[in-house]
């Protein structure tokens, strides 16, 4: 067990340090750097900056210094931002990403489980047909439709009844976070949807499910014991990578809502060519999307 | 024949499918006594697992229907029987073992769970006394070390040991009668012969009685007392052993002797039965078998036989067991 563990930390290690690779490379490969944003300096300052930030070094001395502060967990600090470390932004910003991305998920999991094994149940009935089609809907379009659409429809409740409902942005509280976890989980819940409908439709043909209703078994238990927990294995499977992307990519959301979070920092960075926070976000969030992805698979085995 | 544990009478059941509507079972009877074993033989998809499925509500509805029939377990209806009074029924007072251990298990639960769980339905038992009975009935179908293998899963287990667990599972409320579903078609042949053997020893224990469907006629000879040879949806002949292996009115049952291996004829060729079953979207106007028939007279293509009574145990569909047939039937090649 502890080799397992073990083997899979490695293996997440080498991921992360190919993106890491990868990344580096990518950004310096655009054309530009950080210090040609804002007022033109002078060649002078230009150096000293420069030589500050270890740009006037070779690139390949450059990578390799990253990848030793990498190690030691020390990511630099920031171009763009005075004087604030990525540390610093990561440790400002992540929580609240995190918080917003586990309500979402919290909600695009019971939702999705639900209606795929509502519409299943009720196969090629009316109730599966709109379901599926609302699914369909919820898949294509886009969250920020979906986010303006949800806070045009709050405003209007608010105002027809004079009383504030919940807040159209911002952050702080848990009234805060409800609509836009709604609105960030809608396309993931109805992906999960159509997974545990067809999850459930293979499961009803399997033997062991005749098996069940040959030993007499109550129908509630044969669909709650015997069809529902094989039926959720695909989506628990699908959950890990999920709640990496969801936690560390809900920009669209936060930038919507003017939630403080990671996603607002890192489309800054990419547009300013902050160097620092780019490789920082990435590998960070590289690495707690495979700790998520892994960490799920593993618990898979207690299921 | 109050003795009768089952009775089915005149059972009828269609499948509506793309091509049309299928008739898979065209009005079957047979019946079991207490303690004795009925085995139901015929080819793939001549109704025999359908027959005994649709008596339980086993098979999907829609497509299946079942069209009329009677089935009488210890002279109760379960024909039209509510879901919850046929549950009680299921698994109660009638066992399943069905065909392929592999796949008849739930993989994310474990035996013992599987087992106890039927115990606790019908007997009301707690998990703890389920636990307990649930590793006597692995004591019971011979698998070793019961106690430390009652909490695995199906894929811990071989096809011989999961095929055991079904036992023990149809066995664990002590049913009146046992079906059992081609249980050692997919085992290979060691295993099926120690299958057979505790499927015997359990029914002398107590009792019961066992409906076996299976396509060898080697496991026929071995195990049954009865014997119910289906031809495309119907009852072509049945009897007893003797009856069936010696004195066969029906060019089927022969056929299927021929196309046996014997001792003696260990170094010959065996005898195929030739061409394919009728369609059954559209069954033949006379005998279903007419077309394969190597006796066949012109009657047979337009006039389906009735049961002629050899016997107070033996009946035959076949035109040629009418008491004042002309045509003696054809036995060389045969025995």
């Amino acid at each position: 067990m502890i080799k397992y563990i073990l083997q899979r930390l490695f293996s997440g290690l080498v991921t992360v340090f190919f993106v890491a690779t990868f990344t580096f490379f990518a950004m310096h490969a655009v054309p530009g750097d950080p210090l040609m944003r804002g007022k033109a300096v002078s060649p002078e300052v230009r150096a000293n900056l420069e030589a500050l930030y270890g740009l006037d070094k070779p690139i390949a001395v450059q990578y390799g210094k990253f990848l030793l502060n990498m190690v030691k967990g020390d990511f630099g600090i920031s171009f763009t931002q005075q004087n604030r470390s990525v540390n610093d932004i990561i440790r400002d910003s992540f929580p609240i990403s995190a918080t917003l991305g586990l309500l979402a998920i919290i909600f695009a999991a019971v939702g999705g489980v639900t209606w795929g094994a509502i519409a299943a149940i009720n196969r090629n009935r009316l109730s599966d047909r709109v379901i599926m089609f609302a699914v369909i809907l919820l898949v294509s379009v886009p969250t920020f439709v979906f986010g303006a659409m949800g806070q045009l429809a709050v405003s209007e409740l608010n105002q027809k009844f004079g009383i504030d409902f919940l807040p159209i942005a911002g952050w702080g509280t848990l009234s805060h976070m409800l609509l836009p976890a709604l609105v960030l989980g809608l396309g993931t819940m109805a992906f999960l949807a159509r997974l545990m409908r067809s999850s459930m439709l293979e499961v009803v043909t399997q033997d062991y499910i005749r098996t069940a209703k040959a030993k007499g078994l109550p129908t509630l238990r044969i669909f709650v014991r015997h069809q529902l927990r094989n039926a959720i294995l695909p989506v628990i499977t699908f959950l890990g990578p999920s709640i990496a992307a969801i936690t560390t990519g809900g920009f669209v959301a936060e930038v919507i809502f003017a939630i403080p979070g990671l996603g607002r920092y890192f489309v800054q960075a990419v547009q300013q060519l902050d160097y620092t926070v780019i490789m920082g976000l990435t590998v960070f969030l590289r690495s707690v999307s495979c700790f998520y992805g892994y960490s799920c698979r593993y618990s898979l085995r207690f299921y | 024949m109050s003795e009768n544990v089952l009775e089915v009478k005149d059972l009828k059941v269609e499948f509506d499918t793309y091509g049309g509507v299928v008739q898979a079972v065209r009005g079957v009877h047979f019946q079991v006594q207490k303690g004795k074993t009925l085995a139901i033989v015929g080819e793939s998809g001549c109704g025999k697992s359908v027959s005994i499925q649709s008596i339980l509500g086993l098979i999907p509805t829609p497509p299946g229907r079942i069209t009329s029939g009677s089935a009488k377990l210890n002279g109760q209806e379960l024909m039209g029987l509510p879901l919850k009074e046929l549950n009680k029924v299921r698994g109660n007072n009638v066992g399943v073992i069905f065909q392929d251990p592999m796949s008849s298990l739930n993989p994310t639960m474990t035996i013992g769970e599987q087992i106890s769980e039927t115990l606790r339905y019908h007997k009301d038992v707690s998990r703890k006394e389920g636990r307990r009975r649930a590793i006597e009935l692995l004591g019971k179908v011979q698998i070793s070390e019961a106690a430390s293998r009652v909490d695995s899963y199906p894929f811990q287990f071989s096809g011989g040991m999961r095929q055991r667990v079904m036992i023990a599972m149809a066995l664990a409320c002590e049913p009146e009668l046992l079906i059992a579903d081609e249980p050692t078609t997919a085992l290979d042949v060691t295993i099926q012969s120690q299958i057979l053997n505790l499927l015997k020893d359990l029914q002398n224990q107590s009792h019961m009685a066992l409906i076996l469907i299976t396509h060898d006629l080697g496991v026929v000879a071995r195990m049954a007392d009865t014997v119910s040879v289906m031809y495309a949806g119907q009852v072509v002949e049945h009897g007893t052993v003797d009856d069936i292996f010696y004195r066969s009115t029906h060019p089927y049952t022969s056929g299927l002797r021929a196309a046996l291996p014997t001792r003696e004829r260990n170094r010959q060729k065996l005898i195929p039965i030739d061409g394919a079953p009728p369609d059954l979207f559209s069954p033949p106007k006379g005998c279903g078998y007419f077309a394969r028939c190597p006796s066949a007279m012109n009657i047979c293509e337009n006039r389906n036989p009735p049961e002629f009574v050899n016997s107070t145990s033996h009946y035959g569909r076949c035109w040629l067991a009418q008491k004042n047939s002309m045509t003696p039937m054809p036995t060389e090649g045969v025995l």
